[in-house]
């Protein structure tokens, strides 16, 4: 086997190793949320007093926090990978990368601000 | 080659019609996977965040998600979390680990164990989530 000079890492060799590296971390992440929120305990035991006493705990509020972080990041570089399949012109592209950009970050603020702040069950 | 007139197109046509069997499965079936979980999981962070920000919407949200079919989508979520999981690890492995392994034999059955290996987690929690959809909106099991 020869030996190659590894590489300068870019843009896009940075994203295809994040991709790679956050899935596996991902695998325990939404599996074990999946398995918890849909499977043991259902969508019909689910209301915002659960929600309320799931995020007064600092361990899960770090969990759902890594796990937005880590599944929306993930998910967002992938439709931007699969965009990247449709939409072939520099501009496009670039057009197409600014403004998944702009709403990964709005959504994620929204998510966090919930998480971080917690449920108001004493509103409804 | 001539750009192509309709790139969108162009690139569904080639989705459709490229010919590579198991890999190429597994490529649109990632795909599919991949961007239905995304689908829902903005509609997920939205709405869950009204526990803060619209705290009497929530209940709404909850009960449509309690809804005959968004409960079979569900099930069909859920497929879609563990195949795009199973799958991605073959590829993270393939790439990370043993590149070697992108070749057509080892393509074919690293597929179909994905699919096994995927169906097999997926049974146990899609009975459990069949069983509470026919107990809470169909009266069974003394629901």
């Amino acid at each position: 086997m020869t030996t190659m000079s590894k590489p300068k890492a870019t843009y896009e060799s940075v994203a295809w190793k994040w991709m790679r590296y956050s899935g596996i971390a991902l695998i325990p992440l939404v599996w074990i949320h999946v398995a918890i929120q849909d499977v043991i305990v259902g969508v019909h035991a689910i209301d915002i007093n659960y929600v309320a006493m799931r995020w007064a705990n600092i361990g899960w509020q770090t969990y759902d926090i890594l796990l937005l972080s880590f599944a929306f990041a993930h998910g967002m570089n992938g439709l931007r990978q699969v965009g990247m399949d449709f939409v072939h012109t520099d501009k496009a592209r670039k057009n197409l990368s600014i403004f998944l950009f702009i709403f990964w970050i709005i959504v994620s603020a929204i998510g966090a601000v919930a998480i971080i702040a917690g449920a108001r069950p004493d509103l409804v | 080659m001539a750009a192509p007139t309709n790139s969108f197109k162009n690139t569904l046509i080639g989705y459709m019609t490229y010919r590579g069997k198991e890999g190429h499965y597994a490529y649109l079936l990632h795909r599919l996977t991949g961007l239905g979980t995304l689908l829902f999981l903005i509609i997920h962070i939205v709405d869950t965040a009204t526990v803060y920000f619209i705290p009497h919407l929530y209940e709404e949200a909850i009960g449509l998600y309690q809804s005959t079919p968004f409960m079979i989508g569900e099930i069909g979520l859920v497929f879609a979390v563990i195949y795009h999981g199973v799958n991605g690890l073959r590829i993270a492995y393939v790439d990370l680990k043993k590149p070697e392994g992108w070749n057509i034999n080892s393509q074919e059955k690293g597929v179909r164990f994905t699919l096994i290996l995927s169906t097999i987690f997926w049974l146990p929690a899609a009975l459990i989530m069949l069983r509470a959809l026919l107990m809470y909106n169909f009266g069974l099991f003394g629901g």
